[in-house]
Formats: C-alpha cells, sequence, structure tokens
C-alpha cells in the first residue's frame, strides 16, 4: 500500500489520532501534498459520502472520517499553495429565518467542505438580508446553500431563494437547497439551481453546480 | 368500547370497534385556529371534542432553572440549557472538551435529583384531572440519547460513541438513572391511574437510521429497556418515539419491549403502512402515520380521510390514528384535522 492509500484508509475510516504522522510520511517520502489532498483526502471522503448515501456507514462514521481529514490537512497545509484546502472556492450555507434546525445542515457543510470547498457557514435562523450582507463580503463565493426542516419554514426557503433571484448577483452563483420536506419538485418551483436528499449528494450537488 | 378499553385493545391487536386517535401535541401557535374551528376555549376542551382517546399528562417538574423534566439538564453550566425555547442539541456541551473518563468526571456535573423536584402530591394531582374514560399518558420522554449528545454537543457526541465510548456510556448511565427516578416517583404516585407513557429517542432522518443499528444496541437500547421494564412493572404500556426511518431498529425496539412505535414519519425511507406491515404484522403496535410533511399541510379534507381509511384497512388493529409528528404546526388546515378523527372514529360495518 502507497502511503497516499494508507492516508486514504485512514481517512476513511476515520484515525484522527494516526493520519498526521501518515501525511508527514507521505510527505518525507517526496509525494506531492496536492496530491496528498486530492487523493489521499478528498477523493476517501468521496468514498465515505457514497458508502453514506448506501446506509453502508452513518453519521457518526462520517464524522470520524472528516475529523481525520481536518487532522491530516493540518499536517499538510503549511507545504500546500496559500488557499489550496478550499481550492473550488467558497460556499455560502444557512438554515433560512425562523428554523432553528441544524444537524442536517452541519453534515451537509462537512461534507461538502471535505469536498474541497471553503464553507462559510452562517447557522441557523438566518434572514435573508444577512445571507446577502455575507455574500457582499464575500463577493468571491460560488455556492449559496440553504435548508428548511419545518413545513412551517419552507416558505421562507422560498422567501431566501426569491431574495437571491431578485439580486444584482444572480447569474454569478449558484443556489442550492435541502432540508427533510423539501423535494425536486419544490426546489425547481422555487427557481432554486440544485436539491440534494443527502450530504453526500450535497457535495456532489455542489461539484456539479460549478462544474468540478 | 371506551377509550382505555380500545387502546389496550389496539396495543394488544385484538379487535377494536374503531381505532384509538391520539391529536398529538399541537405547537402554540397551531392551537388557536384549531380551537376556533372546534368552537372551543382551550386545547383541554378541543381534546375533549376532536375524538382524542388520549389525556396526556406532562411529569410535573420544578427546579429552581427548569419547569420542564425534558430539559432539566443544565449542559451549559450557565443556566442556559433550561431555556425550552432556545436550547440546542449541536451546541458544544459541558463535556465537550473532554478526552477521556477522567476528564468527564472532573467537570464535576451537578446532576439534578428528581426527588427534589418532582412532587408526588402536583404528579396525582395532574393525573387526577384526566376524564374517567380517557387513556392517561405520562409523557416522560426520557431522551437519555439525545441528552447525552447535548452534553457533549452532538457531532462530539456521535464522534466519541465510536472512538472513545466508555465517556459516553459514563453521561448516558447518569441520565438514564435520572429518567427512571423520576419515572419511578410518577408512577408510586399515580399507581393503577396511568395506562401508558411515552419515551424515545429520535434516531431516525428522512432517509435512514443516523447511527448504525450495532450503535443503538450499545447506546439507546439499554437505557430504553431499563424505563420499559419499569412502565411494565407497574402494568403500564410503553410508546416509543423517533421521528425519521426507523425500519432498521424496530427488530430491537421490539427486543426491548416496547409496546407501540410513534409516530410513523409516513414520508421517511420505509415507513409507508405496506411495508410495516410487511416486516412487523403482529408484532408490534404503531401510533401515527397520517403524514405531516405534505399531507395535512398541503392536502384537502377528502385526501386525509382517504389516507385514514387506507392505514385502517393496512390496521384493522394495532394502529392509534394520529399525524405522523405530535408537534402539530399551524400550517396543519384545522378541517384536516376534523377530516382525520372523523374518518378514524367511523365505526365501519
Amino acid at each position: 500500500m502507497s502511503k497516499i492509500e494508507e492516508v486514504a484508509k485512514l481517512v476513511e475510516i476515520g484515525k484522527a489520532k494516526l493520519v498526521g504522522k501518515a501525511v508527514q510520511e507521505a510527505l518525507d517520502e517526496g509525494c506531492d501534498p496536492q496530491e496528498i489532498l486530492n487523493k489521499g483526502m478528498i477523493d476517501a471522503m468521496a468514498v465515505v459520502g457514497e458508502k453514506f448515501k448506501n446506509n453502508e456507514i452513518f453519521v457518526p462514521e462520517m464524522l470520524v472520517a472528516a475529523r481525520a481529514m481536518k487532522k491530516g490537512v493540518e499536517v499538510l497545509k503549511p507545504h500546500l499553495a496559500s488557499g489550496a484546502t478550499g481550492v473550488k472556492g467558497k460556499l455560502i450555507i444557512a438554515t433560512v429565518a425562523g428554523d432553528l434546525h441544524d444537524i442536517g445542515k452541519n453534515l451537509v457543510a462537512m461534507m461538502i467542505e471535505s469536498a474541497g470547498f471553503e464553507v462559510i457557514d452562517l447557522g441557523v435562523d438566518v434572514s435573508n438580508d444577512k445571507i446577502i450582507e455575507c455574500y457582499r463580503e464575500n463577493p468571491d463565493t460560488k455556492i449559496i446553500a440553504l435548508s428548511a426542516l419545518l413545513t412551517t419554514t419552507m416558505p421562507a426557503l422560498r422567501d431566501a431563494v426569491d431574495a437571491l433571484n431578485k439580486s444584482d448577483f444572480r447569474s454569478n452563483i449558484k443556489v442550492m437547497v435541502g432540508g427533510a420536506p423539501i423535494t425536486q419538485e419544490f426546489a425547481d418551483e422555487i427557481g432554486a439551481d440544485g436539491y440534494s436528499e443527502d450530504a453526500a449528494s450535497a457535495a456532489t450537488l455542489a461539484n456539479q453546480l460549478i462544474g468540478a | 368500547m371506551n377509550s382505555r378499553e380500545r387502546f389496550i385493545a389496539t396495543v394488544e391487536r385484538k379487535p377494536v370497534d374503531r381505532p384509538a386517535c391520539w391529536l398529538g401535541d399541537p405547537t402554540p401557535e397551531a392551537v388557536p385556529a384549531l380551537c376556533d374551528y372546534y368552537h372551543v376555549d382551550n386545547i383541554k376542551e378541543l381534546k375533549k371534542v376532536c375524538g382524542d382517546d388520549f389525556y396526556a399528562v406532562e411529569i410535573p417538574y420544578k427546579s429552581p432553572t427548569c419547569s420542564a423534566i425534558f430539559a432539566a439538564f443544565d449542559w451549559y453550566m450557565n443556566g442556559s440549557n433550561v431555556d425550552t425555547e432556545h436550547r440546542t442539541l449541536t451546541a458544544d456541551g459541558c463535556f465537550a472538551q473532554c478526552e477521556d473518563l477522567e476528564d468527564v468526571e472532573a467537570v464535576n456535573f451537578p446532576w439534578p435529583d428528581p426527588e427534589l423536584y418532582i412532587d408526588p402530591e402536583e404528579c396525582r394531582r395532574l393525573v387526577d384531572e384526566a376524564p374517567d374514560d380517557k387513556v392517561v399518558m405520562g409523557m416522560l420522554w426520557a431522551c437519555h440519547f439525545q441528552d447525552t449528545c447535548a452534553a457533549f454537543g452532538m457531532q462530539t457526541c456521535l464522534m466519541n460513541m465510536v472512538a472513545e465510548p466508555e465517556m459516553v456510556h459514563y453521561v448516558d448511565d447518569h441520565i438514564v438513572d435520572f429518567y427512571l427516578k423520576a419515572l419511578k416517583i410518577f408512577l408510586e404516585a399515580t399507581k393503577g391511574k396511568v395506562q401508558a407513557i411515552l419515551i424515545g429517542d429520535d434516531v431516525g432522518s428522512q432517509r435512514g437510521l443516523m447511527i448504525s443499528p450495532a450503535l443503538i444496541s450499545e447506546f439507546v437500547i439499554p437505557g430504553a429497556k431499563k424505563l420499559i421494564d419499569l412502565a411494565h412493572s407497574y402494568g403500564v404500556k410503553v410508546v416509543y418515539h423517533s421521528c425519521g426511518s426507523i425500519v432498521e431498529a424496530i427488530p430491537l425496539l421490539i427486543e426491548a419491549g416496547v409496546d407501540v412505535i410513534h409516530p410513523i414519519q409516513a414520508l421517511a425511507a420505509g415507513m409507508d403502512p405496506a411495508n410495516l406491515k410487511d416486516k412487523f404484522d403482529g408484532k408490534i403496535s404503531f401510533c401515527g402515520g397520517v403524514d405531516t410533511q405534505d399531507l395535512l399541510p398541503n392536502g384537502t379534507p377528502e385526501q386525509v380521510a382517504a389516507k385514514v381509511k387506507e392505514l385502517r384497512t393496512y390496521f384493522p388493529t394495532g394502529l392509534i390514528v394520529s399525524p405522523s409528528h405530535e408537534g402539530l404546526q399551524p400550517d396543519v388546515p384545522p378541517s384536516n384535522i376534523k377530516a382525520l378523527f372523523d374518518e378514524a372514529t367511523k365505526i365501519y360495518e
């Protein structure tokens, strides 16, 4: 097993305490840092996401994998070009106004971050103004991802997407939505660019939306 | 049949005149429109007139900082977690930074003593208010897995379950002990007057289990079983709540002795009545099933009635008809609730 394969395996099974050492060994052997990131970590997390999607593993296993990746990235970061870990660009994520639920949103944020995006998490019960303000502060944002868990906050999701659709920067961003009661049909109806039904698919969708 | 006879027959999957029905626990925002529609002044009156077979009693809990048993633990050790409006599972709890059992013990968490904060007299008084023939259901909740998640912060807790399980067991054991003591006080004070308790832990998402069946067996079932055994020792049935798709966990709950699974989140993966009937017919009873994610807020009364009829066809007994989440939201038209009860309370020839 190559060192990069070893890193990938440790990320996949969530061995945070061992992955840093393996990354260092891979660097010492002269492996390309960017390749360690892409093949040892981002690809490993894609495998994790796929297993999660197929109910082969569950949330805890996915979380320990993401934590292991973070530990690996800490060791790798000084060897990467500045900003290389969020190389796919910025993504703003939030649960919409009136909705306090964040477990699903947090999982989505984690998987998208693990897929190579820089995630700006605005938390829960986020107003449309705050989302737009965040974009203005981060005009290089590529995607805005919004979540609603309650049927009673689906109108707030509609309003948030509507506010983005009317904004002068709409053509610069993609909008993706999700949450338990949300469907592809509803996403289409409110004018979002994409919908996904789980965290792993959200990472795939984010890649698709930016053509990665 | 009166409500209690109907409930017991439903739980034991014996013939019923019509299914038992439960309105659930509508959110405060949903109550005014329901009361207006039924021309009553308050939720208690509403439950009397709508056809509800249940009378739910919250376990009375009053500590210096908190007045709800489901928020009894001050996980941030600053009084804020007992604010039921703003508490969360995901923020870091007081055990968030712990790396081993010694760290957990060093937090020196002030575990609350239910004997100080549950008044047996108040338990009796609340239960005595119940109409004679209704099913009295003690709402203990006892969400020990969710409490444990809040104690660490959910993500940290879930990772610890895999990487440092003994820390999680330590906290969970203390929480389970608290709920066991609380339940004993309640059942002892109301002996013979309570027919059911509701306990539970959310372990499902829309598409499947959040944690593996193995972790459910290790962290959720043992505590649940202790509570179930205690309730059964008083002749009290146990309704077990978990949102989401929990098909894979139901066999574990059956083995633990659960009498009724609630709320059958109808649109979650595999939670449709056909699949539940196919997999678990005759092994356990259910409560819920009338979808709250689309049908009740967006459907017509005719569609709601048709769904209830379909549910009754799948489950001529063994099903308490109820919304698929107890916390009805204000976007559910009261006419749909009326349609639910009208169809559920019909005596079919």
